[in-house]
């Protein structure tokens, strides 16, 4: 089975979040990057799917040259070779745009199997695989925690709300988007590290994928939220303090 | 004419409630732009969920139905969606943002060459619409800025569905064209974990147990608390180790790592094994009667007090509250 | 009385056929004993070379062999009746090794040793065969008491199974001594001083060729093992080459290691007091060294067979709580960590090891600041809330936080005792606004990609804070940053806060009281660092110190260290547990600790107790009795 496995680079959830001279984004200098977590879970399948079928498992990400240090972790764990697609400016491109220049990185490919984390840790837009699967007319299905190669096709296990699942049949080429959670990750080891050296890393600038089209969508200012998480404590009688937490938890916290 | 469609979705028969809140959404937009606002519905037999939207507020309630809508599809509603869309252009087209939306709305997006803004917590003037980033360390504002449909997804409890007026919409049919082999996904049918596997990883919603329940006796206070939430039961590691509770329920270093919606602690004081397995709960709420437990540094919401007196007061608070 | 008429035991007259005869014999043992002993020796020098091995410095390689060797220090001190049992018949070895050439030159005629002559030469014959008599006496009795030790009293470590092959061993060391004493009592030319000497004899050159394979092995390696040693306790080598991740297959086993695995004794002190082996679980440190051997044996260096599998396994060597106690215990000089931590290189640098929660931890520090998977953002706040000033390069100290200091709301009590004790001092230090694991969890379990990160990154921070000095409140980091970053840079200087402290007690309340405090030597600070007078001054100036029968040297580990707090649920007993009963049966009210990691262990594990004492960090025992406007 050949797949290819789309992965973001995102900043790291520790860093300290100061918003830049333009306000439309946060100050990137000194800031450290890692892989998206659901991109690490799609990047795990889909070396499970290989050590099970064999096959051929591709890494694909698109940003600047920063991007190659996830791009190098991902071919450590055990990638095959990588796909790197040169991009600057994939700030000022919405998700189609995006979605647009994986597509054409990867159609020459030809894979039978796409896979892509559910969504970023950084714009957690969640749309980069289902817009892959409509630009590339295939089948998909998102929030995926287990996947299962038939004969014919995929089983995989979708995770719905509020702890119900169901399985879904599809054919190949297929695109899955993955849901984190459903497999252990594997780490990176030394001997990986010393072998990525030696694996094909291509570079494809985003120029050559194509024209960049004016977005539909503008991120326009950001800002910090005006309340920080902290500790509220509910005082009063216990029944007092009990309907608080109730009414909180409701209207507030939105989980009830 | 151009409109507002506020797509909703069915769940246990009846139309969900972050369906009407996303109507309250198209709500506030229509108000903002004065376009009329339109509720609709898919399925393969949508006659009882359109009279429900009917009885709301909105201008007409579009029934998109085809019996290959019989169980849900992204190839299904995207098809059907696109061609609805297609026939009767929208300006603005909004969504809850659950699992179903998050499956197919990009793609119908992509499919008319726009994108989503989804899971939108606010809509201000302009209109502007404001998400949040970086795993709600950052908001932002995001604009449409296309010619085409805009598309919105909100996310759960932004909106409040109680302040939907009442109203009598006419309600029309409107019959995409499917083929069966269009669709290449096959459904099953929705199961549950096992309910003799204990799978603490994939609850929404986790009461824990620690220390302070001094008591295999003084479980059933908890499990209460747990059965009106509808959550899981789970403990901290000395109430394992006592074998009051399996050692499949303990959350920390040497049991499992949880990250529900909800994590209630009650009479957990928080040692690092503990918090090291429950930390990125999304709420994080601590029954406690030290104030100076570790446990509040990290809660949400805190009572200090007699969990003896707290717990049951909460259950009940709960049970009249659902 | 008996006397010098005769040349004692040495018959003159042997006729030329029991001189041929003699000379056969001597040849076949000889020969016997190195065509067992060659193989060996070439499995050793064929192991591969040991990177970062230097001879130097001399002197103490010199000293170790004086003291551990030649005056048995560590076999005497850490068992002392069967030490010294066992260093009678080692000096008995030796005073006889003059004897016994001697002997065998009298045999073909060539006689040295001549008690009856004149002048020096018979004062000194007369006056070594006395000597000599006096530690053939000794050691004949200290053999039968290990005799009776073995084969009767049969303590656990030395195996379920008997060894008969012990036992033939000391008949022929006892034959050995008797059959020299028995001389004594001969004449010269008489039939019973003949019998006496072909018994002396064939005793010898029977046992010659039993050592290469049996135990006895060490009689000829060990000397050499203890010169030869990797140098510092727990001394983890550096990896060669590109193709070098740590003990993976036999081409991986160093000449060292290989020379270790030969020079076991199998005296089981290693297993006696490994916190593994005592509460149930598979590791048996005297196995994995006497599992390489077999493995040498069977295979032999140079091979690509992979070294767990069947003669060690994966699941022992992941148990090791490195507290290096079996290290330290060790009398011919066998260095368990490097080995134990090699094994746990070579599986983890090549993704053999499959472990839930270690993969967690190598994830989480893969990408995160700390062991235990929290934002280091909460670092932050606590740092705000406690006012910490941060460390701006113009501060004496650089009180460092680690993983439990930062995070841990225990670990984070003990770091603010602390800072009350230099505030209070009036020291200057400042926290750094960001650090990272020390890589000690990673580093024990193997992760040299993962350490090599941390302490890289770590490095740079103190670099650029231009950190000269630092303090710390949790050994592990300590022993990390001043030992194991030396791989990758140059550390500042760094001290554990029981130091610290205890270079300004007098500067500290002295409020010595009746309460009884049992101090737990932490691994890391003892054995690791020799630190155990320091932190025993700081509880007797708070309260009364009480020992714990395992104490110092011989601490019994709170089970906590090489990763394992990180790895889930033990098999077994719980090692704290263990220990915390130990310590609680001391009747001490407190229980002093100087440790985070133990301090966390114990929570729970003395929770679980009868009538659990009080936990306090020295810090803490300090902090307590400081002026009240001291507390900000």
């Amino acid at each position: 089975m050949k797949i290819v496995v789309a992965i973001k680079q995102v900043p790291d959830r520790d860093a300290p979040v100061r918003i830049d001279a333009s306000g439309k984004w946060i100050e990137e200098s000194g800031l450290q990057f890692a892989m998206n977590e659901p991109d690490a879970y799609a990047l795990e399948e889909a070396l499970r799917l290989k050590e099970a079928q064999g096959g051929e498992v591709i890494v694909l990400s698109a940003g600047p040259e920063r991007v190659g240090t996830t791009i190098r972790e991902a071919l450590a764990k055990g990638a095959d070779r990588a796909i790197h697609i040169t991009a600057d400016d994939l700030g000022t491109r919405d998700a189609l745009g995006v979605a647009k220049l994986i597509a054409e990185a990867i159609k020459p490919e030809s894979p039978d199997l796409i896979l892509t984390g559910l969504q970023s840790e950084d714009l957690g837009l969640g749309q980069t695989g289902v817009i892959l699967a409509e630009l590339l007319n295939l089948p998909h299905a998102s929030l995926i925690l287990h996947v299962e190669a038939t004969g014919t096709g995929l089983k995989v296990k979708r995770e719905l709300e509020a702890g119900w699942f169901q399985e879904i049949e599809l054919p190949t080429p297929a695109v899955l988007t993955i849901q984190s959670g459903g497999n252990k990750l594997r780490y990176a080891t030394l001997m990986g590290i010393k072998k990525a050296k030696t694996k094909e890393f291509r570079a494809v600038s985003a120029a050559d994928l194509g024209q960049s089209s004016a977005p539909t969508v503008t991120l326009g200012q950001i800002a910090l939220p005006s309340k920080q998480r902290s500790t509220q404590i509910l005082s009063g009688s216990a029944k007092e303090a009990a309907a608080a937490l109730v009414e909180k938890l409701k209207f507030e916290a939105r989980i009830i | 004419m151009s409109a507002i469609f506020v797509i909703l979705e069915e769940n246990g028969g009846h139309i969900s409630r972050i369906s009407w809140e996303a109507l309250a959404a198209g709500t506030a937009l229509a108000e903002q732009t004065s376009l009329p606002l339109h509720a609709v519905v898919i399925g393969s037999s949508t006659e009882a969920l359109a009279a429900e939207a009917a009885a709301k507020q909105v201008a007409a309630v579009i029934r998109i139905e085809h019996a290959l809508l019989n169980a849900y599809t992204p190839d299904g509603w995207t098809s059907a969606l696109h061609q609805f869309l297609t026939a009767n252009p929208a300006t603005y087209v909004i969504f809850p943002h659950t699992y179903q939306v998050r499956d197919y709305a990009p793609a119908l997006a992509a499919r008319m060459n726009q994108v989503l803004i989804g899971d939108v917590t606010g809509i201000a003037a302009g209109p502007v619409f404001t998400r949040q980033l970086l795993q709600g360390r950052l908001n932002g504002s995001y604009k449409h800025a296309s010619d085409g449909p805009c598309f919105v997804s909100v996310q759960a409890g932004a909106f409040r569905a109680d302040a939907l007026a009442v109203g009598s919409a006419s309600v029309t049919t409107f019959a995409p064209t499917i083929e069966p082999s269009q669709i290449r996904t096959k459904p099953g049918a929705p199961f549950r974990a096992s309910a003799q596997t204990v799978d603490l990883s994939s609850a929404p919603l986790i009461v824990s147990v620690g220390r302070g329940i001094k008591e295999a006796d003084n479980l059933p206070l908890v499990q209460d608390l747990a059965a009106a939430l509808g959550a899981e039961l789970a403990a901290s590691r000395p109430i394992c180790d006592n074998g009051w509770l399996p050692m499949e329920r303990q959350v920390g270093s040497s049991g499992q790592t949880v990250a529900p919606k909800l994590y209630l602690a009650v009479g957990i004081s928080g040692a690092i094994q503990h918090l090291v397995g429950m930390k990125a709960s999304q709420c994080i709420v601590a029954i406690n009667k030290d104030p100076d437990a570790p446990i509040f540094e990290v809660a949400d919401y805190g009572i200090v007090g007699d969990l003896f007196e707290v717990v049951p007061a909460l259950t009940e608070a709960i049970k009249s509250a659902k | 009385m008996f006397s010098f008429h005769a040349t004692l035991a040495e018959p003159q007259h042997f006729s030329l056929l029991e001189k041929l005869l003699f000379a056969a014999l001597v040849i076949a043992s000889a020969g016997l004993f190195f065509q067992r002993f060659d193989p060996i020796l070439r499995k050793i020098l064929k192991s591969k070379n040991d990177p970062g091995f230097h001879l130097a410095p001399l002197g103490r390689r010199i000293w170790e062999f004086f003291s551990e060797v030649l005056l048995q220090s560590k076999v005497i001190a850490q068992r002392p009746l069967p030490g010294v049992a066992h260093a009678f018949v080692f000096w008995g070895f030796l005073a006889f090794a003059l004897v016994t050439l001697n002997h065998a030159a009298v045999g073909l005629g060539v006689g040295f040793l001549d008690p009856t002559g004149q002048g020096f030469s018979g004062w000194f014959g007369r006056f070594y065969f006395y000597f000599a008599a006096a530690f053939a006496l000794t050691c004949a009795v200290s053999i039968v008491g290990l005799f009776i030790r073995r084969f009767f009293v049969r303590p656990r470590w030395l195996g379920e199974k008997l060894s008969y092959e012990s036992g033939f061993i000391a008949f022929l060391i006892f034959a050995l001594m008797v059959t020299y004493l028995g001389a004594f009592f001969t004449t010269d030319a008489s039939p019973t001083a003949r019998a006496l000497w072909w018994l002396h004899t064939l005793s010898l050159l029977i046992f010659l060729p039993l050592i290469p394979h049996t135990k006895h092995l060490h009689l000829v390696l060990s000397p050499v093992t203890v010169f030869l040693s990797r140098g510092e306790f727990s001394d983890i080598p550096p990896l060669a080459n590109d193709d070098d991740f740590g003990l993976v297959a036999g081409q991986d086993l160093t000449k060292i290691v290989s020379l270790q695995a030969y020079s076991c004794v199998e005296c089981g002190r290693c297993t006696e007091h490994c916190p593994a082996n005592n509460t149930g679980k598979v590791l048996n440190p005297k196995e994995i060294i006497l599992g390489l051997r077999s493995y040498l044996n069977d295979i032999g260096p140079a091979t690509e067979e992979p070294l767990l599998g069947k003669y060690n396994s994966q699941e022992a060597v992941f148990q090791c709580t490195t507290c290096g106690a079996c290290e330290f215990q060790c009398p011919v000089g066998i260095e368990h960590l490097p080995i134990i931590i090699g094994l746990r290189r070579g599986a983890v640098n090549t993704g053999a090891w499959e472990d839930d929660y270690g993969g967690k931890l190598f994830n989480q520090l893969e990408r995160g600041s700390n062991a235990l998977g929290i934002s280091a953002l909460e670092r932050d706040k606590f740092i705000q809330k406690e006012a910490f000033p941060v460390f701006d390069g113009t501060q004496e100290y650089c009180l460092w936080l680690g993983c439990m200091g930062g995070y841990d709301p225990k670990g984070r009590e003990i770091i603010s005792a602390f800072a009350r004790v230099m505030n209070h001092l009036g020291t200057s230090y400042g926290v750094l606004k960001k650090e990272k694991c020390t890589g000690d969890p990673v580093r024990r379990l193997g992760n040299d990609l993962v350490f090599q990160q941390l302490a890289e990154a770590n490095l740079e921070i103190l670099a650029q804070n231009n950190v000269k000095k630092i303090v710390a409140i949790c050994p592990h980091c300590v022993r990390t940053i001043q030992e194991d970053w030396k791989a990758y840079g140059t550390p500042p200087e760094i001290e554990h806060h029981s130091e610290f402290m205890a270079r300004f007690a007098h500067l500290l309340p002295q409020k010595p009281s009746d309460e009884k405090i049992v101090y737990h030597d932490p691994c890391y600070l003892g054995r690791y660092r020799n630190v155990y007078d320091e932190p025993r001054q700081l509880v007797q100036i708070t309260g009364t110190l009480v020992e714990a029968p395992r104490n110092k040297e011989r601490s019994f580990c709170c089970g906590a260290g090489g990763g394992l707090a990180f790895l889930g649920e033990e098999s077994g007993e719980r090692v704290s547990h263990v220990r915390a009963q130990e310590l609680v049966a001391t009747g001490a009210t407190t229980v002093g600790t100087a440790c985070p990691f133990c301090n966390t262990m114990f929570r729970d594990a003395l929770a679980a107790t009868d009538t659990p004492p009080q936990l306090l960090d020295i810090a803490q025992l300090i902090a307590r009795n400081l002026p009240a406007h001291n507390s900000q």
